[in-house]
């Protein structure tokens, strides 16, 4: 090595060093979903998610090696399974989140309990509450989330990547003719999604209409009579696991309907559909299909 | 003193003291016992002692205040109705408080806003019982007991209802604190506050319960005055179960168990029997609660649940064991 390869290369080395040490500790300062703004001295190096959406989307911003600690059903991408659990998100054991000695915990806000968010702020530890509840919502928690991990590159682009691929399915499906949708989150109780919800907006995006989407409440329990007098053109059901259940056939008893004579009775696996991450654009895409098809299905098509 | 009561104090006070001490060392984070001995020396870790004097203690503390009010309130509840069925609860108390809770909770207050509600939501149940209970004029334990049975189902049914129509996102929480839980009580030194005042002014009055307890006319011709001790028990129980109440909502069982149990073993003087239920309701609830956190770690259950599995059949056993 001569030396002036050999000066070449400290003088990289002196500049990379420059470079790194006050980006690593350059504070960041970030608002959450409640409007709190939050500050980190440095970006998070040990952060624990306290709801399996939050999982996904610190692991789709190129975070996900920054995970110490998840809650339950933690279960997408699989690498997460191996992430400590710190108990269901309606309940955390703060216990196990202070021994993680996380620089930051990510929670839930309409599926954590208030007071240990609370408890957790008041202990010292830095908490983003996060509340997506649009599209727009889900882009820009990523943003957020990838920002106070200090990976904004792969975070940016993901987002960008979720927001073109909503956008596109937009331009193609959302003027087409309206298809009636009836969208069923469970059956016992029966209960179905109106206009403020995320999958309403998949929903839209893909040229349909929620028949429902007037009521008051985002996740309103329904009749099974409003459902047959709605006569909606298409049923789609959600449910729990990644298989249809068969309370989406059940429907096929009520044999005037349009659905069911049509049979679009169609099933969405939920976790591409009802949690606030990335994925939900696959979701979204498969939605669209269906909405397709069922326009296909009308007579004279 | 009586030799029952020395007998009930020099095992339960240590008891208490012990199952505080528990409630400390254990949790889902196994702590070493050289660094719990370490964190009261001061010389510990931060975590270790956030873990212990942050979390635990405060929880310990709350989980015994709460339980300590409900086995006293317990205990005032059976011999003003002179009814061994009798507890905190029976009045319709627990249902108020729950309905006062969840409504807060339905309107997103915070989470003092909702013990307060539950407070105002007991006390509400008490005035209503007592005013229909009184009605015309008469007034026996047994009306009494009734309208506390009808005014907690009529409770039952709102709960009912604010849980049918409430969005799915509160429910977990809602249900937590129907089944009682220990997890959101942050300062438990009011509870205390009151269940030493409760216990110091029970005291002087174990001799007048006593008499009580063998019936009103019993009691009248022993020179009490009966109608002004019935109300202050009655009020003061509604006061002490609301206290608890705020601390861990409607946690069940401890109210009806605890006395009993320690009448079975100490026999039935108020003298030894109030504050020994103070004691012994604090220590079930204590280890109860660390059951709880520590069962199935890190998930977390409620400490209505372990109260009603330890105690049901403690009870029973006791209860078939004696004649």
């Amino acid at each position: 090595m001569t030396f002036k390869v050999f000066r070449r290369h400290m003088a990289l080395l002196v500049a990379t060093f420059l470079c790194a040490t006050p980006a690593l500790a350059e504070p960041v300062t970030v608002t959450d979903d409640e409007d709190r703004e939050l500050r980190l001295e440095q970006t998070a190096q040990r952060i624990v998610s306290l709801a399996p959406h939050i999982t996904e989307v610190v692991f789709a911003v190129g975070a996900g090696d920054r995970l110490v600690g998840a809650t339950q059903y933690s279960d997408y991408p699989p690498e997460a399974e191996d992430i400590p659990r710190v108990g269901g998100y309606s309940r955390i054991d703060l216990e196990r989140v202070l021994e993680l000695e996380p620089d930051l915990v990510i929670a839930w806000r309409s599926g954590n309990s208030g007071s240990q968010i609370e408890r957790l702020r008041d202990l010292g530890i830095p908490v983003y509450v996060s509340e997506p509840r649009r599209f727009e919502g889900v882009a820009s928690s990523m943003r957020r989330i990838a920002h106070l991990a200090g990976t904004e590159a792969t975070g940016d682009a993901a987002a960008q990547a979720f927001l073109d691929r909503i956008e596109a399915l937009r331009n193609e499906y959302a003027q087409r003719d309206p298809v009636r949708v009836f969208y069923q989150v469970w059956e016992q109780p029966l209960m179905t999604i109106n206009d403020q919800h995320l999958i309403a907006e998949a929903i839209e995006v893909c040229g349909g209409s929620n028949v429902f989407g007037h009521l008051d409440r985002l996740v309103p329990r329904m009749d099974r009579e409003a459902v047959i007098e709605a006569d909606p053109e298409v049923i789609i059901g959600g449910g729990m696991g990644e298989d249809r259940p068969d309370w989406v056939r059940a429907w096929e008893r009520w044999e005037d309907l349009t659905a069911v004579q049509r049979d679009n009775l169609f099933f969405i696996a939920p976790s591409l559909l009802q949690r606030h991450t990335p994925r939900i654009a696959e979701g979204t895409a498969l939605m669209c299909e269906e909405l397709e098809r069922a326009r296909l299905r009308r007579p004279g098509q | 003193m009586t030799r029952a009561f020395l007998l009930a104090m020099g095992v339960l006070l240590p008891a208490s003291v012990l199952a505080v001490l528990v409630a400390l060392a254990f949790g889902s984070v196994t702590i070493p016992t050289a660094d719990l001995l370490a964190v009261f020396n001061g010389e510990a870790s931060r975590l270790h002692s956030t873990l212990v004097l942050e979390l635990r203690l405060p929880r310990a503390l709350a989980a015994f205040a709460a339980g300590g009010l409900l086995g006293i309130a317990g205990a005032l509840m059976q011999v003003l109705l002179r009814n061994p069925l009798a507890d905190p609860y029976v009045l319709g108390l627990s249902g108020g408080a729950s309905v006062g809770a969840l409504l807060a909770m339905l309107a997103g207050l915070s989470m003092f806003s909702v013990s307060m509600a539950a407070f105002f939501g007991a006390l509400l149940s008490t005035v209503i019982v007592f005013g229909l209970a009184h009605g015309t004029g008469s007034w026996t334990p047994t009306r009494l007991l009734l309208t506390g049975v009808v005014v907690a189902a009529g409770w039952g049914a709102m709960i009912s209802f604010i849980l049918a129509v409430s969005p799915t996102a509160e429910l977990p929480g809602m249900l937590y604190w129907l089944m009682g839980d220990v997890s959101h009580a942050r300062n438990p030194y009011p509870a205390w506050g009151v269940l030493v005042l409760v216990v110091l002014l029970a005291l002087p009055l174990g001799r007048t319960l006593n008499v009580l307890a063998r019936g009103p006319m019993q009691a009248a011709a022993l020179g009490v005055a009966v109608r002004p001790v019935e109300w202050s028990i009655y009020i003061a129980a509604a006061l002490i179960t609301a206290t608890a109440v705020t601390q861990v909502g409607a946690v069940g069982f401890v109210g009806l168990i605890v006395p009993h149990m320690l009448r079975l073993v100490f026999g039935n003087d108020q003298r030894v029997i109030l504050p020994a239920s103070a004691l012994a309701g604090g220590i079930l609830l204590t280890l109860a609660d660390t059951l709880a956190r520590t069962i199935i770690a890190p998930e977390q259950l409620p400490v209505g649940v372990i109260t009603a599995m330890l105690g049901v059949p403690v009870f029973l056993f006791l209860l078939y064991r004696s004649r």
